[in-house]
């Protein structure tokens, strides 16, 4: 079985910083791997067969860490597909690009985690399996593939759905549904040594997509103002508590 | 048994590490670097200057290439009481020339860059694994244990920094590391405007600052605290002797920030962010209390082999551990050409290391160590100098007693004797 895992590269969220004007900065911020998109990886591996990353953005190609990183927790090859105009591509950019890249690669099974880690639009997969035609199942806790097909369970509130789908398909994974494995040594040290393919939208014989939303705006919400009461001492139990009576009338 | 074996795997990929991994790589050796953090330099802290002879014949263009912070352009020295602060601060061409500049770098950035260097070489990095244990067979230093993970090589080379585990276990560090030969080092990061730090530092653009304080910083302990300037940050920490806490009054968190509040120190970082904080432990044993450095199988290097200089109120220890490196690179491929990792094999590590800067500089400060002891220089001095200044300087209206006089008073105070021998000491330990 053909697996192809995508993975979105997006910024350290701790390294964000709000600023005065409550927007954020990403000036120190590092790239990392979308942390749901580890659950895909891990459950291809689980899935066991002929495992393919794909990852597309703005300056991903650059970051050889995150390549190896990616590598040594199971794919045995990497395509990244680098276009200045994906640098904050909406869901539909993305889906547009990683649709056709899987096309060029050729896959059965596209694994996608359920949303990413800065946005979380849930959006990306389902596009994705509209696009190239084929069902898409969205919310996966479970996965099995047998003959041709897959069996997917979505754990709804008081009871689970057990949904089974032909192949060649789409599934988004929740971050429940396995525990990523931690690379060991020997697998950091493969990951160096397999192969990456790096394409350009004109690679894949497509134009930059267009853009369907437009940001207005992004801002952290408003900071809350801590008291800053600092009780100090062994004897200072019924201050700490009438500060804390005081707070919780007012 | 067919397992699989480099040529070598170096523990750490700090600048010990990195440099190792990057002269052996260069030289064709099969070289695996392994380094507990995410990246290079994710866990590592420094005060701050780089002297940049170390990489000379090394990355010849260093001073192109390299990403540094700034070239140091003020050299300031400060006595410190809790009230008052006398500093002097030199500036010179001679501090620019080519090949004996010092830069200021921050760990996370450079030791980043020097790490790609090495795999650029064709060493493998592995990060985020740490190297738990060594595999040693009949005394030999055979590989490296992680987790389940087992991995052999020729040689192993200690570059684990300061609070090295393994350097004990390979039976290089014998005897326990005493708290007199640990210091602790407390350092935080401000984020500042590149034009206010030109601005209140003096500094023309790109220039820096190295900055070295005695006496309150480290409360009086055998210690004390420094400054560096960043590009658009500022370095700021103390370091003391681990035991001096033993009986201290105050913890490190207290000594930096009352160090932060004083008021020669607390306008030059006003209106600045605090963006990170760290703490480290610092070798200070000096030449007198070094580990082993080889043995079969197996060298260590950098802080893993305590080859740090702490004169007290500054540390020194990325060059060596630069030096240390290219000795001990150039020890195992000349090993590799015997093919003998042997312990009579690898002892031209320690011959190379002997006959270079490293060592030289480890014997001419042998004394400090002992000489660093003595608390004058933390507390009675600091205070004399504020007397004496206090004296020239406070005028009140009241008869004015000659400068000279002046001095002669406050230093009598202290004691002559105790002042021209700690004078004598201190100019025949440097
Ligand atoms: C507060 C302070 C101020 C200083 N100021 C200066 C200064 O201004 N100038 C100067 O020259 N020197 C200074 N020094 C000393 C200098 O920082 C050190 O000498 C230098 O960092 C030594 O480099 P190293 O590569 O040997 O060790 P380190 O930088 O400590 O690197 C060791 C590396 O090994 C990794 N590691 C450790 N254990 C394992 C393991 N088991 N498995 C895998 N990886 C492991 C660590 O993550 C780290 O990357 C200062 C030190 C301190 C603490």
């Amino acid at each position: 079985m053909n697996i192809l895992v995508c993975c979105k590269i997006v910024y350290e969220e701790q390294d964000i910083s709000v600023l005065p004007d409550r927007g954020l900065s990403y000036d120190r911020a590092e790239l990392k791997l979308s942390l749901y998109d580890l659950n895909a990886v891990e459950q291809a591996v689980q899935l066991s067969g002929n495992i393919r990353a794909l990852s597309i953005g703005g300056k991903n190609k650059d970051n050889g860490k995150i390549k190896k990183n990616l590598l040594s927790r199971g794919p045995q090859e990497l395509y990244i597909v680098t276009d200045e105009a994906l640098s904050g591509a909406d869901t539909h950019q993305t889906a547009t690009v990683l649709a056709a890249a899987a096309k060029k690669i050729g896959f059965d099974l596209i694994l996608c985690g359920e949303g990413s880690a800065d946005l979380y639009a849930q959006q990306t997969g389902i596009q994705l399996g509209e696009l190239l035609g084929v069902p898409v199942i969205s919310s996966v806790s479970k996965l099995t593939a047998a003959d041709g097909k897959i069996i997917a369970e979505r754990t709804a509130d008081d009871s689970v759905d057990v949904i089974e789908a032909p192949l060649p398909a789409v599934v988004c994974l929740t971050s429940d549904i396995n525990e990523p494995r931690i690379p060991g040594m020997k697998d950091i040290l493969a990951a160096g040594k397999k192969p990456v393919t790096e394409w350009s939208l004109a690679d894949l014989g497509i134009a930059a997509p267009e853009v369907t939303v437009d940001v207005i705006s992004i801002l952290a919400p408003v900071g809350k103002d801590r008291k800053r009461i600092i009780v100090e001492g062994d004897d200072k139990a019924t201050e700490l508590f009438d500060n804390i009576k005081n707070e919780v009338r007012s | 048994m067919s397992e699989e074996k480099f040529d070598v795997i170096i523990v750490g990929g700090g600048i010990a590490g990195s440099v190792t991994a990057l002269l052996l790589a260069r030289a064709g050796l099969e070289v695996v670097m392994i380094e507990r953090g995410n990246y290079s330099g994710a866990k590592n802290m420094t005060g701050g200057r780089l002297y940049s002879h170390c990489f000379n014949g090394i990355i010849p263009d260093f001073a192109e290439i390299a990403p540094i912070e700034r070239k140091v352009m003020h050299e300031r020295v400060s006595m410190m009481t809790e009230t008052s602060n006398f500093t002097f601060d030199y500036t010179s061409d001679r501090l620019a020339q080519p090949g004996k500049e010092s830069y200021i770098v921050l760990r996370g950035i450079f030791d980043r860059w020097l790490a790609e260097q090495a795999e650029k070489a064709g060493a493998m990095a592995v990060n985020g694994i740490l190297v738990e244990n060594l595999i040693i067979r009949d005394g030999k230093v055979c590989g490296v244990i992680a987790g389940e993970e087992q991995m052999f090589a020729d040689t192993v080379v200690l570059a684990d920094g300061a609070n090295s585990q393994l350097t004990t276990k390979a039976g290089l560090q014998r005897k326990p590391v005493t708290p007199h030969q640990i210091a602790i080092g407390a350092k935080e990061l401000f984020e500042l405007d590149e034009k206010k730090i030109e601005g209140r530092f003096n500094l023309a653009p790109g220039e820096g600052s190295a900055w070295l304080f005695a006496g309150w910083p480290s409360g009086g302990m055998t210690g004390g605290g420094f400054i560096y300037t960043n590009k658009a940050s500022v370095s700021l920490g103390i370091v003391v002797t681990a035991a001096e806490f033993i009986n201290a009054r105050k913890s490190v968190n207290e000594l930096l920030e009352q160090f932060k509040a004083h008021s020669a120190v607390k306008p030059l970082i006003e209106g600045s962010k605090l963006i990170e904080y760290s703490g480290h432990m610092v070798a200070e044993g000096g030449y007198g209390m070094l580990p082993r450095l080889y043995s079969d199988g197996v060298v260590a290097v950098g802080d893993a082999a305590h080859l740090v200089i702490n004169a007290g109120y500054t540390v020194r220890g990325m060059d060596l551990a630069v030096g240390s490196a290219a000795a001990a690179a150039a020890a195992i491929i000349s090993a590799k050409s015997r093919g003998d990792f042997s312990e009579k094999s690898l002892s031209m590590y320690k011959r190379l290391l002997d006959d270079s800067f490293v060592m030289r500089d480890m014997r001419r400060f042998r004394k400090y160590p002992r000489f660093m002891e003595n608390r004058r220089i933390f507390n009675e001095y600091p205070e004399m100098a504020d007397e004496i200044f206090a004296g020239v300087f406070v005028t009140d209206g009241a008869p004015q007693a000659s400068m000279f006089s002046k001095i002669f008073k406050t230093a009598k105070k202290n004691g002559l004797r105790n002042l021209a021998k700690d004078c004598i000491k201190g100019v025949s330990t440097l």
